[in-house]
């Protein structure tokens, strides 16, 4: 190897900081030289204030100080999300960060659940999980280690204000040296042979050359689109919202950790608990409501004051057939984009970045790397899509245009596949890589009103009586543990709260 | 409402019909579910060995199989791993071993570090940092006279003489309650792609909710199924035919099997107690039935004892599920003995059957999932095969010159790609072998990582050379703790 591999990242906001946090946290100045380029003026999307556990792991990786990253972003604890309205109007389920139960007689517990509710009355499934049930209770606690105690079935992640977290990294990175240009892209020149990118002007007329470009320059990918024309996949056809309104509120009275998530009309509307304030806004289909309805549609359904005027998003549901082309990598919303119902913004950038550093270039870029981020990102895009399809289709809303047409709508082979054996027989297959693992699937399934049919036949080797017994006994260590949980509120207050909390 | 599956009827022969006996009955046994067994004449030999990867030690757990009892019964010897030789013209034999402990370093693959290591100038073998594989060399295994294990983070696999390991399962089998009958199968008949009720040629009429065919390659229900045609893997195995036959046993017994190339294909030496095992898998163009039958003796430097047999053999794969027939081992999958993986093809059936076992024997959605998810599954186990023949360097001979230039599935091939580029394994769902086991194969045929990830440079190189002092220190530590396996199973102990 000849020198550290020069890198420039394109673009600042949550992805470009995220990779270079990750890039200058975890290799060494003979390795990799890193620079950003940002502009003041470019304003960054931000939309991604609530986070996945995974979340976690990348902070640990490089050293970020949990309690100190959450005072100065203002962030709050989330350990599921609460979907109203989805299944049908009324329905509320949380989908946990957790498990629901635990196995008995050698099957899932689901399938006892559903034995036992085929012969007598039996709770609703969310009742056995102790996330679900910490989040109905609004209470918080870190998940202790000993797996037999109830609250050890659980996992944790974040709310946070993002474009403060992205300045929190870019503090950090900067303290070790990392070097940030202001400026805006001008031109991408590419090597006339190769087709590599040789090198980036900014307006200024400052040419950069570097041996990698990270393109976070967000939805337009300024290198991978326009520069290297990778094409997009187009998923509009699955996944119709293709635009934003997003507006802080005034903090209320409900601090909950988790995210809210409401089926409206057209699309659903979110609701982010931060310290200083709390985060909304709308997600919707331009073909089924227009940009005014839709304003109006979000301020009148807010609980507090709002802070500021709606801010419009547009997006498009999709993702680059290549994230990484040639000596470009794009990550972040560069690279793809899924709506942000299962807050994978931010984890699928993660991911991106992780293997990134695993397969980081150290001479000459080999093909063979590049094509195994491609296939590692293809199947969390392709899992993630999924996932988010069935809370679309899995409805029995038919009381506006939306949703009859999600109703109706061709699924891709993998979920419908998926959801025929689930409702046959409550199987839930597991894959190796990817979100998300069944319990996530479990709860969207039954959350959304599916109900299986049949549960798997080895279920029937526990007698009845014990499986009945187990489940009481399951629901009733839940309620009493969780009654021991602080709340959210106080738990906040005491181990991170911001300098601007407001008072509950 | 849905009627539940409760008469399930398996016809087939040896491992396959007793082993899916035992397991459906002690799966589903005791929730109202009647296993019965036709059992057809059996294809094997007194020479016919079966050879297992630890997986197996699981599924005789689940079925209520005592270790020692099999061993016992069965001529049995347990094994750490297997020796490959002469796959690489001058290069050295080497050890695939069981080791059930992927080696890290700050949760960073050993192999990354080793790379590092080599391209530095160290001259010591991967396989040496492999505890099962530096056992195996040294004829030691785990596993004590009685059955017990010594504590060490490897898993042995295991030799069973083939007619005795059969005539143990259906012991068990008929003990735990499976009805079983011997008879030959007269006609079949069919509703759509559902069996009705099969005739056997005593004259009974048996019908099934849910029919098994465990009858080997002859496929003797699901082969007539519509829609189960058999994909052929011939253009990809070349090898034609399986010859076994045995030699006296070894002494000192060895910790490993032998897999050694010739000409015309390869030739596995497999020790028990009493004899050992040969199977010779060979393309016929190639060399003769009788040619290679006189060459064995030279090939393996033992005579040969008593008969010696050659069957015929077609690789390739069907859709295992159609209607109400699930077709499990040889009749849903023909792949070579190669990396013993004959009875863990049956274990993976079984596994995915269990999993998916219909819940409404009047309609069964399970099927395209069931199939999807075996074929995968197997797919992948014949790519781990392949990559024996696809990476060896035996040259100018037209059988194994030819085996390195046919063209590896487009996985296999992306496998290598990134194996060579970062010494990184793609691992996909449904794999029977994991990172271990690829790398211990991959760099045994001389698949060498061009670079390795700069995160191995986080560690200080003291710091490395600190863990792999150690990691030699403790493979050598925990070897000698382990008995050999000549004084557990060979000499005084027969």
């Amino acid at each position: 190897m000849t020198g550290p591999l020069d890198v420039v990242i394109v673009g600042g906001g949550t992805a470009g900081w995220m990779s270079a946090a990750g890039l200058v946290g975890v290799l060494k100045p003979d390795q990799c030289r890193v620079r950003l380029v940002e502009s003041d003026e470019i304003g960054t999307v931000g939309v991604g204030e609530a986070t996945l556990p995974q979340m976690r792991e990348f902070n640990d990786l490089i050293g970020i100080v949990e309690s100190d990253m959450m005072r100065k972003t203002n962030a709050t604890f989330k350990i599921g999300i609460e979907f109203r309205d989805w299944g049908f109007k009324g329905s509320n389920y949380v989908h946990p960060f957790g498990a629901h139960g635990k196995a008995m007689g050698g099957v899932a517990f689901h399938h006892q659940w559903v034995r036992a509710g085929q012969q007598s009355r039996v709770a609703d499934i969310g009742e056995y999980s102790y996330a679900i049930e910490a989040c109905r209770k609004n209470r918080f606690d870190f998940p202790v280690d000993d797996p037999e105690a109830i609250n050890s079935t659980y996992n944790y992640a974040y709310h946070f204000d993002a474009s403060l977290y992205a300045r929190y990294l870019r503090g950090w990175c900067e303290a070790r040296g990392l070097t940030r240009i202001e400026g805006k892209v001008n031109d991408v020149a590419l090597d006339p042979q190769s087709g590599d990118v040789a090198s980036i002007t900014l307006e200024s007329g400052e040419r950069i050359t570097a041996d990698l470009f990270i393109d976070c320059s967000g939805f337009r990918g300024l290198i991978i689109g326009q520069a290297l024309n990778v094409p997009f996949e187009d998923w509009t056809r699955w996944l119709p919202c293709d635009r934003a309104l997003a507006v802080p509120t005034e903090r209320s009275e409900d601090f909950a950790p988790y995210t809210r998530s409401t089926a409206l009309e057209a699309g659903w509307q979110w609701r982010i608990p931060l310290q200083h304030r709390t985060g909304n806004g709308y997600v919707y289909s331009s073909a089924f409501i227009s940009d005014d309805e839709a304003m109006t549609r979000l301020l009148g359904n807010l609980d507090g004051k709002p802070l500021a005027e709606p801010r419009p998003i547009r997006f498009k549901s999709g993702r680059r057939t290549a994230s990484w082309t040639k000596n470009c990598i794009a990550i972040g919303l560069a690279s793809g984009f899924l709506e942000p119902l299962e807050s994978t913004s931010i984890y699928l950038t993660q991911v991106a970045i992780l293997n990134l550093l695993k397969l980081f270039p150290r001479s000459r870029i080999d093909p063979a790397l590049a094509e195994r981020f491609n296939r590692v990102v293809d199947n969390e895009y392709d899992r993630v899509r999924d996932f988010l399809i069935l809370h679309y289709h899995a409805t029995s809303r038919t009381d506006s245009e939306l949703w009859r047409h999600c109703r109706e709508m061709d699924i891709p082979d993998t979920l419908r596949d998926r959801m025929a054996l689930f409702e046959h027989r409550g199987h839930i297959a597991q894959y190796r890589d990817g979100l998300f693992s069944p319990p996530s699937w479990l709860s969207v399934f039954v959350g959304q009103g599916m109900r299986p049919t049949g549960y798997h036949p080895m279920a029937d080797n526990l007698p009845l009586e014990t499986v009945t017994a187990g489940l009481e006994a399951i629901r009733r260590r839940v309620s009493e543990r969780v009654e021991a949980m602080p709340m959210h509120d106080a738990f906040v207050r005491d181990y991170c709260a911001a300098a601007d909390m407001v008072p509950a | 409402m849905s009627r539940k599956v409760e008469q399930v009827l398996i016809v087939g022969r040896d491992a396959a019909a007793w082993l899916t006996a035992l397991a459906l009955q002690r799966a589903f046994g005791r929730t109202g579910v009647t296993v019965r067994v036709v059992e057809l004449p059996s294809l094997l030999g007194p020479a016919d060995v079966y050879a297992a990867v630890p997986s197996l030690t699981a599924l005789h757990g689940l079925l209520g199989l005592n270790d020692h009892e099999v061993l016992a019964a069965t001529s049995g010897v347990p094994v750490l791993g297997q020796r490959f030789s002469n796959w690489s013209g001058a290069g050295k034999p080497f050890v695939h071993g069981y080791d059930t402990q992927r080696v890290a370093i700050e949760d960073l693959d050993f192999l990354q570090f080793w790379v590092k290591a080599r391209a530095e100038g160290l001259k010591v073998e991967l396989e040496d940092f492999s505890l099962a594989a530096a056992a195996a060399r040294q004829g030691r295994s785990p596993v004590e006279a009685d059955g017990t294990q010594v504590e060490t983070p490897v898993a042995p696999g295991w030799h069973f003489d083939g007619r005795s390991y059969v005539d143990l399962l259906r012991r068990a089998a008929l003990s735990a309650g499976v009805e079983g009958r011997a008879a030959g199968v007269q006609a079949v008949s069919r509703e759509g792609d559902r069996i009705v009720s099969v005739t056997l040629d005593d004259g009974l009429t048996v019908a099934a909710d849910l029919f098994i065919d465990a009858s080997g390659a002859e496929a003797v229900l699901i082969g007539d199924s519509p829609g189960a045609e058999f994909e052929s893997w011939r253009d990809a195995f070349r090898a034609d035919r399986i010859l076994v036959a045995s030699a006296p046993a070894l002494t000192p017994l060895p910790g490993h099997s032998e897999i050694a190339a010739f000409p015309a294909g390869w030739l596995g030496l497999f020790p028990l107690r009493d004899r050992t095992a040969i199977t010779a898998v060979y393309d016929s163009s190639v060399m003769s039935d009788r040619d290679v039958a006189q060459a064995i003796p030279v090939l393996c430097g033992r005579p040969v004892i008593g008969e010696v047999t050659v069957e015929p053999f077609a690789p390739g794969l069907r859709p295992g599920w159609v209607g109400n027939c699930v077709a499990i081992g040889g009749a849903a999958v023909a792949l070579e003995p190669l990396d013993a993986i004959l009875l863990h093809l049956i274990h993976t059936g079984l596994s995915h059957l269990i999993a998916l076992f219909p819940v409404d024997a009047d309609q069964m959605p399970e099927a395209p999932v069931f199939n999807a998810g075996f074929a995968s599954h197997v797919r992948n186990i014949r790519d781990f095969q392949l990559t024996h023949y696809a990476l060896n360097r035996r040259f100018d001979e037209p059988f194994w010159d030819r085996a390195r230039d046919v063209p590896v599935p487009e996985r296999l091939a992306e496998r290598f790609r990134l194996f060579e580029a970062r010494g990184t394994v793609a691992i996909y769902d449904d794999e029977s072998f994991q990172e271990q086991n690829w790398t211990s194969i991959f760099v045994g045929h001389g698949l060498i990582p061009r670079s390795y990830t700069p995160l191995v440079d986080r560690v200080p190189v003291e710091e490395q050379m600190a863990k792999f002092r150690g990691l030699l220190a403790r493979v050598a530590e925990e070897v000698r703790a382990m008995p050999e396996v000549e004084s557990q199973f060979g000499g005084a102990a027969r």
